[in-house]
């Protein structure tokens, strides 16, 4: 095989040029006026991350139309501001994404909402907390970003290994109280810590491992996985993977008929499609969620979880998930905090994002000293799909039906 | 002695789809010399029309298969003659750059038009299972594993008897004599294209009905293609089963007796390995007797 | 290229003393563009020692960067009590090595392959490499591996690893220009326009190319380990990327395949339209990145290189035409 091209001719060469300078925007844009509060940071809006990515983007949107136009921008000590979003799609390439925030900051903008993964969250939170700038983010949980005693990066969520304590705690309070438990996990930073974090609360709850299963990062078929469980069945099978993986773990089991007493799925059955695509088997099942549509909190500026659905609902029509509100909470922390630190001045605002105690639509917003969500107040609630919708099950304070177990099996339900 | 025949069994089903998925991928390997890396594109196109055409007309989403092979010649007949084919004479890097940039192009318009969201295929009969002896079978599994080995052997068919696959066969292996005999180079070309774009798009429905899908999972297919024709053989159906079949037996038994995590370890380590051993595949180069 | 040798090697070290000095003026984002500039040159003239001159398209050098990477921080872990300075350059050495290893015992068999055949073999031997990092406990693939930051405390981290990229980048051209200029280089030519009768004529193919190979590979992994620490956390995702895999043949492709500056100018503009042009694209910039692609494969076949030189084709034989 010869490498060499043929002979270019001039005019495909100059159409070449003419269409790159077409395609070359102008590269500097206005700098923000006073008053604007800028907010950025990437999401990736293509790859495999990207459904979670247009929730949480969306999310960003609500938050800040909101602010603009139904209030009118907020004060802070005494000044009217807008805010503005700056994101970019930085694709899942960590040489992208560390490239584009530095410009951010250049540009002077102060404070950042994270992307998603480690492998992307990580190298940009050493970038920002270099340069002194907050960032307040949905989407890395992994316990790496929150021990290497970064100041500036909070998360809101609780660090990976921590996610399960509040499952392991609905797990005691089943009846006849089940007493041993599988776990599988997809082999990906996020799914992996949190397969340990399982293990961790679980154990520390006292069930007793059968086995523990890691599938490829994007498989394909789950069939012998399936065959081991069966042959060695526990009493609660719980699998921490994206939701796409976790719909083809159950449609399996469904179809080879493996019954577990307890299905746990952390993250799926949250989502509608995934409980349109189960149709009545997504029955019974359990999945972790950090925010529900019905949740008690009251917010100085959306009023309550149910008025900030029905603002989401006149912007689109996706329908919403839990980290679409994450994401709003998140710039809605900011503000918060801006205005307990009577300042916009970035090193100020962390301080005071450091002291938080507030309470908003989506929770109470409490981080730790290392920066992850406190895993009690800013853990995962439990829900269980009920009649085709999910009802939260755990803990008792926010509950709206009681937990169902065992479940039946797959060929009883009606 | 049951896990072993269960797992070969599940790696049987498996395997006929993933031949499927590949054949197209195969055919215009053999004939245009073209890696044709917008190949999981396609696939996931095929995906997509068979879930609106049979959430929209109620119908059962295997029965969609002509409309969406139909849908999918023409676009790949399009896509040959305008891009590929002023690419396809150069360097192979310059052709499979081009349909790589196609496929990042088609995969955001995929996002935009579908959403990034997983979507399923979920027919009456997806979640049945029946059982033969102690072996149970997933009921759309099989019914999937079906399709695939009767859409190739229709592909075979196709190309072994009819008038458009002696000329494709015969421009695939003397391009300048089919030429000379009055063969339309360019049109053969395109009509090859269009033919694997079809089976991509038939191979797109079954795996919808298998597996959740979403805009991003094109590489995964374009990857097992890859896979599946370097194993088998390129250029025929009968390659692109036994590469399939190979493929699916390696995975589950992998998963089951060294690791789940490790099927893409075997199947990449296979890949290498059975290059270095055959580079022409099992089958070898359907074409190739008289290259 | 018939320069006197001297006087070519002082006018790129001239280049990188301006370069080198160019931080002092350019705003941070910019040095970050320049890294990843420099960066991805380096990496396309290593690739283009096998690729460009012997005609060895690899499909899979990311497999090297994640290897040397994942080799040096894994051995930088174990020696965590010593001083920065001396941990990077025992990265360094680990890494060079492990490739140094990896690509002598594939390179035997693999080099058997030719065309097509090879790159997509190179594609398995990434994935491999990938998958088993991956999923080895061990290797901490999956879980993600610490860096320890390198850089001197009164150095700006993102100036220092512009330098050491710099530094790197001049190094690996150098060494392909030595290459290129060489008897071997001549070899490798003759490997890529025709193997068997360059055989034939008693050039060693299977030395050359092995050699070639292995230099390209030790070379990537060197800047592979530079890129980890850079990043300062990486999982396997971060290294063993299909778009690497990829972007290695468009900067050659888009500069001239088969020359030394063409891939420098390659990664060089294409760094500069995927980062600063097409940076602001949120939701259509994977569709921007692919058109581009279009566009480059069917307007400018030749790369930069390929337009210049078929232009100075036509002037000379304009010139020697005789007059009407």
């Amino acid at each position: 095989m010869t490498l060499h091209s043929k002979k270019a001719t001039r005019r495909r060469v100059m159409s070449a040029l003419g269409a790159a300078a077409l395609a070359a925007p102008a590269i500097r844009s206005a700098h923000a006026q006073a008053k604007t509060i800028v907010f950025g940071g990437s999401v990736p809006l293509t790859g495999a991350a990207a459904e979670t990515g247009l929730n949480v983007n969306n999310g960003y949107i609500t938050a800040v139309s909101y602010f603009n136009d139904v209030l009118g921008g907020v004060e802070i000590a005494g000044e009217k501001y807008k805010l503005e979003l700056k994101l970019f799609d930085d694709a899942s390439d960590p040489a992208r994404a560390t490239t584009l925030i530095q410009r951010q900051i250049d540009e002077g903008t102060n404070f950042f909402l994270g992307s998603f993964g480690s492998n992307i969250v990580l190298p940009t939170a050493a970038i920002t907390e270099r340069a002194k700038k907050p960032m307040v983010q949905t989407g890395g949980g992994s316990d790496a970003i929150f021990t290497k005693g970064f100041k500036y990066v909070f998360g809101m969520y609780p660090r990976a290994t921590r996610q399960f304590a509040s499952t392991a705690a609905l797990f005691k309070t089943l009846t006849p109280t089940p007493q041993t438990y599988s776990v599988i996990w997809t082999n990906d930073a996020f799914s992996k810590t949190a397969g340990q974090g399982v293990k961790l609360s679980c154990d520390a709850a006292g069930f007793k491992k059968l086995d523990e299963f890691e599938l490829p990062a994007k498989p394909t078929d789950v069939s012998s996985v399936l065959g081991s469980v069966r042959a060695n069945t526990p009493d609660l099978l719980v699998c921490v993977m994206h939701d796409q993986d976790s719909l083809l773990i159950a449609r399996q089991m469904v179809a080879s008929n493996t019954n577990v007493k307890c299905l746990f799925q952390g993250l799926g059955p949250q989502l509608a499609s995934f409980r349109e695509a189960l149709g009545k088997y997504s029955e019974y099942l359990m999945c972790s969620t950090y925010w529900d549509e019905s949740v008690p909190y009251k917010d100085k500026f959306f009023g309550d979880s149910r008025k900030f659905v029905e603002y989401y609902k006149k912007k689109f029509t996706r329908p919403i998930a839990y980290h679409t509100a994450g994401a709003a909470a998140c710039i809605e922390t900011y503000i918060l905090a801006m205005q307990a630190a009577k300042s916009t001045n970035p090193e100020a605002v962390r301080d005071a994002l450091s002291k938080a105690d507030y309470e908003t639509f989506y929770s109470r917003i409490k981080f730790t000293p290392d920066g992850d969500g406190d895993a009690i107040i800013m853990g995962s609630m439990i829900g269980q799909v009920q009649k085709t919708k999910l009802e939260i099950v755990f803990p008792e304070a926010a509950s709206s039906a009681k937990p169902l177990y065992p479940q039946p099996m797959w060929d009883k339900k009606a | 002695m049951n896990l072993v025949v269960q797992t070969l069994a599940d790696g049987l089903v498996l395997g006929g789809i993933y031949a499927l998925a590949a054949v197209g991928f195969s055919l215009i390997f053999g004939v245009l010399h073209v890696i044709n890396l917008s190949h999981g594109i396609l696939v996931l196109l095929g995906a997509y029309l068979a879930l609106i055409l049979s959430t929209s007309l109620r119908i059962d989403p295997l029965l969609t298969m002509p409309a969406v092979m139909a849908v999918l010649f023409v676009v790949g007949y399009a896509y040959q003659r305008l891009l590929i084919q002023r690419a396809v004479d150069r360097s192979p890097l310059g052709s499979m750059l081009l349909t790589f940039g196609v496929a990042l192009m088609l995969q955001n318009t995929m996002i935009w038009v579908f959403s990034p969201d997983m979507k399923s295929i979920t027919p009456g009969y997806a979640l049945a299972s029946f059982k033969l002896g102690a072996i149970s079978f997933d009921a759309v599994r099989v019914s999937c594993l079906l399709a695939s080995l009767v859409m190739l052997c229709c592909l075979a068919a196709l190309l072994k008897f009819s008038a458009l696959g002696r000329v494709i066969r015969a421009t695939a292996q003397q391009t300048l004599a089919a030429r000379l005999c009055g063969v339309n180079v360019r049109h053969v070309y395109a009509l090859t294209f269009a033919v694997s774009a079809a089976f991509a798009g038939a191979s797109g429905i079954v795996i919808g009905i298998i597996l959740p899908f979403s805009p991003a999972d094109e590489g995964t297919w374009t990857l097992n293609a890859f896979v599946v024709v370097v194993l088998g053989g390129v250029g025929s159906p009968a390659g692109a089963l036994i590469g399939g079949l190979l493929l699916g037996m390696v995975s589950t038994l992998t998963a089951q007796y060294i690791g789940p995590s490790f099927p893409n370890v075997t199947m990449f380590l296979l890949l290498v390995l059975l290059l270095l051993v055959r580079p022409q595949g099992l089958l070898g180069n359907a074409f190739a007797p008289s290259r | 290229m018939t320069q006197k040798p001297a006087a070519f090697v002082a006018v790129i070290l001239g280049c990188a003393v301006v370069l080198a000095l160019a931080p002092l003026v350019l705003p941070p984002f910019y040095v970050r563009v320049g890294q990843l500039m420099l960066y991805s040159a380096g990496l396309a003239v290593a690739w283009t020692i096998l690729g460009g001159f012997a005609g060895y398209a690899s499909f899979g050098h990311a497999a090297f960067i994640g290897v040397g990477a994942f080799a040096a921080g894994l051995a930088e872990e174990r020696l965590a009590g010593l001083p920065p300075a001396l941990l990077l350059p025992i990265g360094m050495l680990v890494g060079g090595l492990a490739c140094a290893i990896l690509s002598a015992v594939v390179a035997y068999p693999i080099l058997r392959l030719r065309g097509t055949f090879f790159a997509i073999a190179m594609l398995g031997v990434c994935h491999v490499c990938a998958e088993l990092n991956n999923n080895i406990d061990a290797l901490q693939g999956s879980l993600g591996l610490n860096f320890p930051a390198v850089a001197p405390a009164a150095w700006d981290p993102a100036v220092f690893f512009y330098e050491l990229y710099l530094a790197a980048g001049v190094v690996v051209f150098l060494i392909a220009w030595q290459i290129q200029r060489s008897r071997f280089g001549a070899g490798l030519l003759s490997i890529r326009e025709d193997e068997d009768t360059a055989r034939m004529l008693g050039v060693p193919t299977e030395r050359y190319k092995r050699i070639a190979f292995v230099a390209s590979a030790v070379l990537t992994g060197l800047l592979g380990v530079i890129y980890a620490h850079s990043l300062g956390y990486i999982t396997t995702d971060s290294v063993y990327r299909d778009d690497t895999n990829l972007s290695l043949i468009v900067y050659s492709l888009l500069g001239g395949m088969g020359t030394l500056f063409g891939p420098v100018i390659g990664a060089f503009t294409l760094v500069f339209i995927t980062q600063v042009v097409l940076a602001r694209l949120l939701d259509f910039h994977l569709f921007a990145t692919g058109l581009l692609l279009v566009l480059l494969v069917l307007a400018a076949p030749g790369g930069v290189l390929g337009f210049v030189k078929s232009w100075r084709q036509r002037r000379r034989a304009a010139a020697t035409a005789p007059a009407e």
